[in-house]
C-alpha cells in the first residue's frame, strides 16, 4: 500500500494526460454505470409501471402484475391507423426536408456571404421558439389556406420543425467539402448535375442520415403543431397516445404505455442505422448538432 | 507550334489585381515551369486556365481554339491539384474511372486507359485502396494518372510536390518529367522551388507580383538573367552597382571588370558565387596591388563547396570555391578574379545599393 502510494506522483506525470491501457477497466465501468443510470434504470421502472397492478411504497416491486392495460391500449384500432399516419407522415416529411435542406446547406456551406451568422440564427430560431407558438400563429394562415385539419398541414407544419436541425447537420457535413474537390470534379468533366450525385451528395451521407434520422424521429414524436393544425381529423400516435392521458389524475401506468410507444420509432430506427450504418459515419454526422 | 497561348490575362480581386497582363505560350510537348514567390498569382494564373477561376479580362487559346468562354468541362484540360484532390469516398479505381465516366467513354476503353495509367504511374495493385489508405506520394501518383487517364491536350500541375518530404520530392521530379516525355503530354507546372523548376522544365517563367519578369530555358536564366529578380531568385547572386563606361565599368570599391556590351552610367550586374575565383594572398604581402582591399570575413562548408563571406570596401560577396585543399581561415586576406563579359542587368540598381 505505502509501495503503491510513493509511486503514484512519478507514475501520474509520466502517462500525462492520455488514457493507457490501464485506464480501460475503470472508464468502461463508469461509462456503463452512467448508461444504466440515464437510461436503463429509467426504462425498466417505466416498464415496471406499465404491468403493474398497484405498486405502493415502501415496496421496492410491485405486488401484482397485469396485461390488461397493454391489452386494453393495443386493441385499440384507432392506435394502428394512427401508427401508420405516423409513420408516413415521418416518412414524407423526412425526405421534404431533406430535398428542401440540401440547397439551403449548400448554400450557407459554400458561400462565405456576410451576415451568415445572423441567418444562421434566423435559421434555428424554431429550434429555440415553442413548438405551440409556431403552431397557433401557422394555424391561424393555414385556417385561412384550407390546409388545416389536412394531412398536408400536418406535414407542412412539422417541416418548419425538422428544418433547422437538418440544414444544421447539413451545412456542418458539406462545410467539410474541399473546394478543390469540386474543381477536380469539373475539371475531369462533371457538370453540375454530376458533382452533386457522385461528389456532393455521397460526401453529405452522414450529415443527411443524422439529419433524416432526427427528422424522422422528430416527426413522429411531434405533438403541439400537429394537434393543433391536425387533430381532431388528422390522427397521429402522440395525438391519439395523448388522449389516452387523463388530465384530471397523473396515471403513471398509462403513462408509461404511451411513452414506451412513444419511444418505439426512435428506438428501432437507431438500431437500424447502427446496423446499416459505420460507425464512423453515424459519429461524423451526429457529432455536428 | 504553341500548343497553349496566353495573351494578356488579368485577374481583380475586388480592388486589388492579382494579375498585371500575363502573356505566356506553351508549345507542344513542352514543360513549362511558372516561377515565383508565394503569393505572386501563380495559381490565380493557372485556375483562370484550367476553368475554374474568371478571368478579368484577355484571352486563352489551346491548340489554337479560343477556351476562356468554355466550362472546365468543356477545355480538355487536365489539372493535379496541389492538396491531389482525390475523391475520399472512391477506391483508386474509381478515382481514375470518374473522369472518363464523365466523358462517356466506352467501357473497354476506360479499361485500357486505366490499366496503363496505373502501370505507368507505379499504381499496379493499388487499385482497390481507399485515398486515406496511401502514402502522400501514392496519393500523388494517384492524382497524376487520374489526370493522364483524360489524354488531354494539356496538363496543369500546381505545386504537386510540395507536400512531400524533401527525398520523396527529389525522386518524384525525375518520374514527373520522364513520364511527361514518355506520353508525349505538353504540361504548365506551377512551383515557388527554384530548384524543382531548374531540375524540371524546358523552359521557365518567372513571376513576381502578378507580373511576368522573364522566361528562358533553365541555363539561360541562370547564366545570364537580364533581370535582378530572376538573377536572385535563381539561385545565390551578388548583385554589384556599377558605373559603365564604353566595354568597361567599375565595380563599387574601384575594381574595373569586363561587360558583355557597350554602356554608360549606373547600372547592376549578376556575378553567381560560383564563378569568382578566390585566392589567399601570401602572408609575405607579395601582390598587395590585388589583396589588400578584400578580406574573408565568414566561411561556411557545404560539402561540396565552401561557401565565403568576403568583405571589399562596405560590400560583402558571397564567393563559392569547389575542392580546394584546405578552407581559407577568415580574417586573411584574398585576391578575387571577376568573370570576363557580364552582362548588365535590365533594371536599375536598388536604392540600398545605389546609397
Ligand atoms: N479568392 C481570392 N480572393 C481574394 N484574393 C485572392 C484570392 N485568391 C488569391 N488572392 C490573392 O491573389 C494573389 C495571388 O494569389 P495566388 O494566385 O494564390 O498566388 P500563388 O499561387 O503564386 O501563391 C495573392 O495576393 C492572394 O492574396
Ligand atoms: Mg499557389
Amino acid at each position: 500500500m505505502t509501495a503503491l502510494s510513493d509511486h503514484a506522483p512519478a507514475l501520474r506525470q509520466a502517462r500525462s494526460l492520455r488514457f493507457t491501457s490501464d485506464d480501460r477497466l475503470p472508464v468502461a465501468i463508469s461509462l456503463y454505470a452512467s448508461l444504466f443510470l440515464a437510461i436503463a434504470l429509467p426504462l425498466g421502472l417505466m416498464f415496471l409501471w406499465s404491468i403493474a397492478d398497484g405498486w405502493r411504497p415502501p415496496n421496492l416491486l410491485p405486488q401484482a402484475y397485469t396485461a390488461a392495460r397493454w391489452a386494453d391500449v393495443l386493441a385499440d384500432d384507432g392506435l394502428l391507423r394512427a401508427a401508420i399516419n405516423s409513420v408516413v407522415i415521418a416518412i414524407v416529411v423526412t425526405f421534404a426536408t431533406a430535398i428542401i435542406a440540401l440547397p439551403t446547406a449548400w448554400a450557407m456551406a459554400r458561400f462565405p456571404f456576410r451576415l451568415k451568422r445572423v441567418v444562421e440564427v434566423f435559421i434555428l430560431a424554431p429550434i429555440i421558439i415553442p413548438g405551440i407558438v409556431v403552431a397557433v400563429g401557422i394555424g391561424q394562415i393555414f385556417l385561412a389556406l384550407g390546409l388545416a385539419y389536412s394531412v398536408a398541414g400536418v406535414i407542412l407544419v412539422q417541416i418548419v420543425g425538422t428544418l433547422p436541425l437538418m440544414i444544421r447537420l447539413m451545412t456542418a457535413a458539406l462545410e467539410t467539402i474541399p473546394d478543390d474537390l469540386i474543381h477536380a470534379a469539373r475539371s475531369l468533366g462533371a457538370g453540375t448535375p454530376g458533382i452533386v450525385r457522385h461528389i456532393v451528395l455521397p460526401l453529405a451521407v452522414p450529415g443527411l442520415l443524422a439529419g433524416g434520422l432526427m427528422s424522422f424521429v422528430g416527426s413522429f414524436e411531434e405533438f403541439d403543431k400537429s394537434f393543433i393544425v391536425g387533430a381532431p381529423v388528422v390522427e397521429t400516435l402522440p395525438i391519439k397516445l395523448y388522449m389516452y392521458l387523463d388530465p384530471y389524475s397523473m396515471q403513471l401506468p398509462l403513462a408509461s404505455i404511451v411513452s414506451f410507444l412513444l419511444l418505439l420509432p426512435a428506438l428501432i430506427v437507431f438500431v437500424i442505422a447502427g446496423r446499416v450504418l459505420r460507425d464512423d459515419l453515424m459519429a461524423a454526422g451526429m457529432g455536428k448538432i | 507550334m504553341s500548343m497553349l497561348e496566353i495573351t494578356d490575362i488579368t485577374k481583380d480581386y475586388g480592388a486589388s489585381r492579382a494579375l498585371h497582363p500575363v502573356s505566356l505560350s506553351v508549345d507542344e510537348g513542352e514543360f513549362v515551369t511558372i516561377l515565383g514567390p508565394s503569393g505572386c498569382g501563380k495559381s490565380s494564373l493557372l485556375r483562370i486556365v484550367m476553368g475554374i477561376s474568371q478571368q478579368s479580362g484577355g484571352e486563352i487559346r489551346l491548340a489554337g481554339k479560343r477556351i476562356d468562354m468554355l466550362p472546365p468541362e468543356r477545355r480538355d484540360i487536365a489539372m493535379v491539384f496541389q492538396s491531389y484532390a482525390l475523391f475520399p469516398h472512391m477506391t483508386v479505381e474509381q478515382n481514375l474511372r470518374f473522369g472518363l465516366r464523365m466523358k462517356n467513354v466506352a467501357k473497354a476503353e476506360q479499361q485500357r486507359r486505366i490499366a496503363h495509367a496505373m502501370e505507368i504511374c507505379t499504381l499496379t495493385g493499388l487499385s482497390s485502396r481507399m485515398p486515406r489508405q496511401l502514402s502522400g506520394g501514392q496519393q500523388q501518383r494517384v492524382a497524376l494518372a487520374r489526370a493522364i487517364v483524360m489524354q488531354p491536350n494539356l496538363l496543369l500541375f500546381d505545386e504537386p510536390l510540395s507536400n512531400l518530404d524533401a527525398k520523396l520530392r527529389d525522386t518524384l521530379r525525375h518520374e514527373l518529367v520522364a513520364l511527361h516525355r514518355r506520353i508525349g503530354a505538353t504540361s504548365l507546372y506551377v512551383t515557388h522551388d527554384q530548384a524543382e523548376a531548374m531540375a524540371m522544365s524546358d523552359r521557365i517563367v518567372v513571376m513576381n507580383a502578378g507580373r511576368v519578369i522573364e522566361v528562358g530555358t533553365p541555363l539561360e536564366l541562370y547564366r545570364s538573367p537580364r533581370q535582378a529578380f530572376t538573377a536572385g531568385f535563381l539561385g545565390q547572386t551578388n548583385l554589384l552597382a556599377v558605373t559603365a563606361s564604353g566595354r568597361k565599368a567599375h565595380l563599387p570599391w574601384g575594381q574595373l571588370v569586363d561587360l558583355a556590351e557597350d554602356a554608360a552610367g549606373p547600372g547592376q550586374v549578376s556575378v553567381r558565387p560560383e564563378s569568382i575565383g578566390i585566392r589567399a594572398c601570401d602572408r609575405g604581402g607579395r601582390d598587395t596591388g590585388s589583396c589588400a582591399p578584400a578580406t574573408v570575413a565568414g566561411v561556411s562548408f557545404m560539402g561540396a563547396s565552401a561557401l565565403y563571406t568576403v568583405a571589399i570596401g562596405d560590400t560583402l560577396l558571397k564567393v563559392s570555391q569547389a575542392g580546394g585543399d584546405a578552407l581559407i581561415e577568415p580574417g586573411r586576406t584574398v585576391a578575387l578574379s571577376f568573370p570576363d563579359r557580364l552582362p548588365l542587368l535590365e533594371d536599375r540598381a536598388p536604392d540600398r545599393e545605389a546609397a
